[in-house]
């Protein structure tokens, strides 16, 4: 079966290692001293140290941005998003356990604003038919190769957040369940969710290319 | 299309990175540094859970305490020591759960709704063994009765194991909510063993088991209203 749940090798070795969370961020960043990572950076900033909390700021907030662009599609949101995240991360550093993977702490911070967010914007949505509409039509966009939010454009809300986290992060398996409080078998069942529905998509918008190319 | 096509789609989409505005960053460290001061950690997850235990624990003991232990001193020694043990086992199981809902990106091994049909199924399964006595008398008004004795000990527990857990974070404040009220539902079992002197089957296996989903249904829904009126107006 194509896109097995329970193969690491479906959704390719570099997520299936993940022995090492923070190896994969690596920057030289002002306050960051060598050989340091997220992890020993968290222990310092929960002790005061500014210059440690700005090499995170500095570190972190890339990826955060990213994550917050792959499932919002808005840059002015992306931005917000991710000053507020930062202030519920300075809030509850205290939470963050040393000798604990950090990636995973960040994005679930991340993850928990994000949800808010979101549901804000469907409260908000919730009877104008406009934006209804307008979700609508932008749900049944054909993907195509190169556009990050036509991609994402099928997925549901937590399948947009475990691709971006597991695909354009390159967190683990681990990472991601950690991130979104759940298993790793469910993460799994997540992704070959996904890729179904992008598999139908994409041989919908290939098919009807086709029967168009053919009329034409 | 194979998964290998898609991976490459998701490689392509990812390699189109914005720019992150700099003055974002610099806005982000002038907002935290005024307030930034040295933290302590939270203290390990074995000693949290003991501590939220330890106040399940007392608050049934206090509730039985004040309405009289007539279920513990009609129960024989095989009752006692099967109920009150699963019910102990039951409460450290779940009040480690809830301490893992409350610290972000904690390694979740059985998820709260697992943990409230594990506790539901553990405690009907040891009710079924131990009480064979099939009638029922005044089914539905001690039932109910029961039933409201357990949920009103379970909110003291329930607040009390929260205030334990305050320095938490909740990331699901949903499922932290239903774990905690499962916990509370089990104080409240655990109350109404210890005061409950009606062993009839059908009566403990309905009433006294509903405490415990009742519960984590009242604190899931709980969890999700005190997030919604928490969340910040900002964004």
């Amino acid at each position: 079966m194509p896109g097995a749940v329970g193969g690491c090798g479906d959704f390719g070795a570099d997520v299936c290692e993940g022995a090492e969370p923070s190896a994969k961020i690596s920057m030289e960043i002002p306050g960051m001293h060598s050989g340091e990572n997220l992890e020993t950076l968290m222990v310092r900033y929960q002790q005061g140290d500014f210059a440690a909390a700005t090499a995170l700021i500095e570190s972190i907030s890339p990826h955060l941005h990213h994550f917050f662009l792959a499932t919002s599609n808005s840059r002015a949101d992306a931005d917000d998003l991710l000053q507020e995240t930062w202030l519920r991360i300075h809030k509850v550093r205290h939470t963050y356990r040393p000798g604990e993977p950090a990636r995973p702490w960040f994005y679930a911070i991340a993850r928990h604003i994000r949800v808010d967010h979101y549901r804000k914007i469907v409260r908000a949505a919730a009877g104008e038919r406009e934006l209804e509409e307008m979700s609508k039509s932008v749900s049944s966009a054909p993907p195509h190769a190169g556009g990050l939010d036509a991609l994402m454009a099928p997925l549901s809300e937590s399948q947009r957040e475990v691709i971006a986290m597991l695909k354009i992060e390159g967190m683990s398996l681990e990472e991601v369940a950690r991130a979104t409080s759940s298993s790793v078998g469910s993460v799994k069942q997540k992704v070959h969710r996904a890729y179904k529905k992008l598999r139908e998509t994409i041989g919908r918008a290939g098919s009807r290319k086709c029967r168009d190319g053919g009329l034409a | 299309m194979k998964d290998e096509e898609i991976d490459d789609l998701w490689k392509k989409a990812a390699q189109d990175p914005q720019e992150l505005d700099p003055r974002v960053l610099q806005h982000i460290g002038d907002s935290i540094k005024p307030t930034l001061r040295p933290v302590r950690p939270l203290p390990s997850v074995g000693r949290m859970a003991v501590g939220v235990v330890l106040v399940c624990v007392a608050v049934s003991l206090a509730g039985a305490a004040r309405a009289g232990f007539f279920g513990l001193a009609k129960m024989n020694l095989q009752e006692r020591l099967l109920v009150f043990p699963t019910l102990g086992l039951l409460a450290c199981l779940v009040a480690v759960g809830f301490v893992h809902q409350m610290i972000p990106a904690s390694r979740v091994r059985i998820s709260p709704r697992a943990l409230l049909a594990l506790s539901s199924v553990a405690l009907l399964a040891v009710f079924a063994v131990l009480f064979r006595d099939y009638h029922t008398d005044h089914f539905f008004s001690a039932g109910i009765t029961c039933l409201l004795t357990g949920l009103l000990h379970a909110i003291p527990a329930g607040l009390l194991s929260w205030l334990v857990l305050r320095r938490g974070f909740a990331a699901s404040a949903a499922a932290a909510g239903l774990i905690a009220g499962t916990l509370a539902g089990i104080a409240g079992v655990g109350l109404l063993e210890l005061h409950c002197p009606n062993f009839q089957a059908a009566h403990i296996l309905v009433w006294h088991t509903a405490v415990v989903p009742v519960s984590a249904a009242f604190g899931a829904l709980l969890g999700r209203e005190l997030r919604a009126r928490t969340r910040s107006p900002k964004t």
